[in-house]
């Protein structure tokens, strides 16, 4: 849920009793700039989890929790999301400065907390470990080799990303033949050629793929973030935004490791791409990552495996039609989004800013 | 056993010292005593009748030989040389200085042990199976996922100002030894037919002045989710539970006051919003802990044949059947004859920290019954151990016999009392003795609450006991046909208060009607079910 601003903008504090609803309150914050959460008794908590409700929902104003509230709180009503405490004990006793807790067990309601909680720092930890072993093991080891290992071991929680393009048809034959039941996700952004969907339809029925997820931009948000369809014109990392990374960020809440199509041969981020890898959260496997483009189009004949139809007509790498131009080399990525500066969809990164930074976009299978 | 690593340490080091500067605080006047009390509360220090008194969290009431060990040195050094094992799983001491609980709480941090949370406004310790991880109908081990509770719930920014407190039970085995039909939270973990396992999740039980039983508003959530989920009810509870009336502030009365559909409404709809990643608990982290809960080896196969009687009945008795081979579950009963329910002295805790090195992998359990379990003991070390008990006058074959009496502290400690409990249940415990009738009856239970808290659970005894106060007077209200585990039922009142005498002789009665009546193998409520209370009402009151 997002707030409306409809009301004005006003440095003046919306004063909310802490024992109003969750509800009432989202409305009266809704526009503000500053919310004062009014206390009446330190020993009220209703506070706190109204405060998580308003950060959960989206406010992103100055939150102030006001009344007699103790120090000994304070160092809690911050990890729920308040900026400030007013109260006039918080510095009665000369008691000194409060040493706020180094570690914590939960999340803050946000999750984008300073702390990550144990037992997803120490969860996290692991898995980084044992995607480092993983990819030592599978070195040099042949893609059906490097599915077979990765799919049992992370079997329930890994996932496919596939955009059904050019050379998707060859990974998602290995993991047919070996899982067929593997998860494969498709963001449907709503630009697609129809000759993507029909291809897609075609290869889930050919290669028996049983799993297949239509991601789809959520239509609250589709409506109010582009109206007229014409957002990837006017702004097309905001249109990614809306169609790719939130849809997909929102279905691979479920998975911990996912499966893509990057190869080395694609240059640039991906020269030096790695058979596992992990991004910091999940553990990414690059089945595909040492297959040179000629070998790639070799195994595709050799496997009988139908290609895209625009490739054909002389797309090597295919997304959305707004998106996608023509190019001369095969598997390259230069038609896409031609004449920006943009060379990836920014899949996995909400936060545009920290886009490049990151490179954490991945190219689908 | 589940061993502390860097975080957990800092966790409870950075609490204990937070506490020790609000003592400070508190003795220098920075802290009135107002503000002082939820803080000490929440910290596990009570001001009683006669002193403060220190309630101990045992995680899920699990201890290790070394734990036990360390208690036994705080009730020898800070309080009367014994400690008092509580309805909850905890120990309580009641005679430490205030000035002395910071360093009782610095040595139990030593042994990666706290008093975090075990009062106040609070979500407090989670209980469990006693025999939890050696039960041999489970269908999976409790304790990771309480362990699991315990740190998500241990010093929550959100849920440390509640309502009221706060406790959630977890069984892992469809019979269900952890009353998780009277918590605010029961977790019972089932098992999908892929093999994956989730909860089943009631909400709403209670006992004290308005007994529930708690509503199932689950059927099945993914184990993976259960942070999130319990976020959720919290949340719900936190913003909506009354706190207008101490004694509506409970989430039974919210359960009961939207009605159990909408409430169940509420938290899904919470749950949708807040859950994802954040929330999710990773599979490495299930992983991680699980691996401090693996069963043990199995035992040496034979058992030596032994013709010593009490050793036979005690072994029929006190000793449950083991999941591995060649081990067996011991229950030591708090309860000799005549002796106060639930206390041990320094001595009785170090000597069965020895048998648990010696012969039982070196763990203890705290039950809901105030006794103590040795998990895993050796099935060929059974008579060691039985002369081992009998040697600190614990071997009385009495577990789940009419003897074993669970009783709150009441009026002897409790400030809250209106009537004593603990010199009740040792006139009862005599009682039974003089007639025999631990060995003349089955299964039943029963148990003394001094006051509506409840805190004897006198609600879901088979027979119970609760002390009301008439003009001054103490009075006794019996009930019968209460039901802690699975099905769990409140009881209902027999009849009229009965004086503390009378309420003895009730007690006896109706295990001796019961003793007198049953058919074989019969419980307690079986017997009572078949018969109707009026067999039972007749010879406490007459016709
Ligand atoms: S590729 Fe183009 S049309 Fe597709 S989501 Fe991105 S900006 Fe929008
Ligand atoms: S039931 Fe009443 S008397 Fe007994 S311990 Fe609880 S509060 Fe005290």
């Amino acid at each position: 849920m997002a707030l409306d601003s409809t009301r004005q903008l006003t440095l003046d504090p919306v004063e909310i009793p802490a024992e109003r609803s969750p509800e009432d309150a989202l409305h009266l914050a809704a526009g503000s700039e500053r919310v004062d959460i009014l206390f009446g008794s330190f020993k009220d908590g209703r506070g706190f989890s109204l405060a998580a409700h308003l950060r959960k929902a989206g406010f992103t104003g100055e939150l102030r929790a006001v009344g007699p509230l103790l120090p000994d709180q304070e160092g809690a009503l911050k990890r729920v999301g308040f900026d400030t405490v007013l109260s006039d004990r918080i510095d009665a006793g000369g008691r000194g400065v409060r040493v706020p807790f180094e570690s914590v067990y939960q999340p803050d309601p946000t999750g984008g907390g300073t702390a990550e909680p144990a037992y997803r720092q120490r969860a996290l930890v692991a898995r980084g470990q044992h995607a480092d072993a993983l990819a030592e093991m599978l070195e040099g080891a042949s893609p059906e080799a490097i599915l077979a290992r990765t799919l049992e071991e992370y079997r329930g929680r890994i996932a496919v990303l596939s955009s059904f393009g050019s050379e998707a048809a060859l990974g998602l034959k290995l993991i047919a033949d070996i899982a067929p039941a593997t998860p494969v996700l498709f963001l449907d952004t709503d630009r697609h050629f129809p000759q993507t969907l029909q291809y897609r339809d075609a290869l889930i029925e050919r290669l028996g793929l049983s799993h297949v997820e239509i991601l789809e931009p959520d239509p609250e948000e589709a409506a109010r973030e582009d109206s007229d369809g014409q957002l990837y014109a006017r702004d097309s990392l905001a249109c990614c935004a809306l169609r790719k990374v939130r849809p997909l960020n929102r279905a691979l809440a479920a998975y911990d490791a996912v499966i893509t199509g990057r190869k080395r041969h694609h240059g640039g981020l991906r020269g030096s791409v790695k058979a596992v890898e992990f991004d910091g959260e999940r553990v990414r496997i690059n089945p595909l990552a040492h297959l040179s483009a000629s070998e790639v189009s070799e195994r595709f004949s050799a496997l009988d495996l139908p290609n895209h139809p625009l490739v054909e007509a002389g797309y090597p790498s295919i997304g959305c039609w707004p998106c996608t131009a023509q190019a001369s080399a095969q598997g390259s990525r230069e038609g896409r989004w031609a004449g920006q500066e943009r060379t990836e969809c920014g899949i996995f990164d909400p936060e545009p800013g920290k886009r490049a930074e990151r490179a954490k976009s991945v190219r689908l299978i | 056993m589940y061993r502390y690593d860097e975080i957990d340490r800092e966790i409870v080091d950075a609490r204990t010292a937070e506490f020790r500067e609000q003592v400070q605080a508190r003795l220098s006047g920075a802290l009135t005593e107002d503000e002082f009390k939820p803080l000490r509360l929440m910290n596990g220090v009570y001001l009683q009748l006669h002193a403060y008194m220190l309630r101990v969290a045992i995680p899920y009431g699990v201890l290790s030989s070394e734990q036990l060990r360390t208690l036994a040195h705080i009730a020898r050094t800070y309080d009367r040389g014994y400690g008092h094992f509580t309805t909850r799983q905890n120990i309580q001491f009641n005679w430490p200085k205030l000035v002395d609980i910071p360093d009782v709480l610095d040595q139990l941090a030593g042994v990666e042990m706290h008093a975090i949370q075990t009062s106040g406004n609070t979500i407090r310790n989670t209980t469990t199976d006693p025999f939890a991880g050696a039960a041999d109908d489970e269908i999976a081990d409790p304790r990771p996922w309480c362990e699991l509770i315990r740190q998500w719930s241990t010093v929550h920014p959100e849920f440390t100002w509640l309502p009221r407190k706060f406790k959630i039970a977890v069984t892992g085995s469809p019979e269900d030894r952890a009353a998780i039909g009277v918590h605010d939270i029961g977790l019972k973990l089932v098992a999908k037919d892929a093999g994956e396992i989730g909860f089943e999740v009631h909400v709403g039980g209670g006992q004290g002045r308005t007994p529930r039983i708690a509503a199932k508003i689950r059927d099945y959530l993914p184990a993976n989710e259960l942070l999130a989920y319990l976020t959720a009810v919290l949340r719900v509870y936190n913003l909506a539970g009354r706190r207008d009336n101490l004694y509506k502030a409970r989430i039974k009365i919210l359960v009961e006051s939207m009605g159990a559909d909408a409430f169940t409404q509420a938290v899904e709809t919470t749950y949708r919003d807040i859950r994802g990643r954040e929330l999710a608990l990773p599979a490495e982290e299930i992983e991680r802990v699980s691996s401090y809960f693996v069963p043990p080896p199995a035992g040496a196969p034979d058992e030596a044949p032994s013709n010593d009687r009490a050793f036979l009945t005690w072994r029929e008795v006190n000793v449950k059947p083991h999941k591995v081979a060649g081990r067996a579950i011991v229950v030591i009963a708090l309860k000799p004859y005549g002796k106060a329910p639930g206390d041990a002295t320094a001595e009785q805790m170090e000597a069965i920290a020895d048998l648990a090195d010696r012969y039982g992998r070196s763990e203890i359990r705290v039950t809901k019954e105030q006794n103590l379990v040795l998990p895993h003991v050796e099935a060929a070390a059974l008579p060691s151990v039985y002369e081992g008990l009998k040697a600190i006058g614990l071997a009385t074959a009495n577990a789940g016999r009419p003897s074993d009496i669970v009783a709150c502290p009441g009026l002897d400690y409790c400030n809250l009392a209106n009537a004593r409990s603990i010199p009740i249940a040792q006139a009862i415990s005599e009682a039974l003795e003089a007639a025999g009738l631990d060995e003349k009856a089955g299964e039943v239970t029963i148990k003394i609450s001094g006051c509506i808290n409840a805190c004897g659970h006198h609600h879901i005894a088979n027979i119970g006991l609760l002390g009301v106060d008439k003009k001054g007077e103490e009075v006794y209200q019996l009930t019968l046909g209460g039901i802690a585990d699975g099905d769990a039922a409140i009881g209902k009142i027999a009849g009229p208060g009965l004086s503390a005498n009378d309420a003895i002789d009730a007690v006896v009665t109706c295990v001796q009607v019961f003793a007198d009546r049953a058919e074989l193998g019969e419980t307690f409520i079986d017997t009572l079910t078949r018969l109707g209370h009026e067999p039972f009402k007749e010879a406490v009151y007459g016709a």
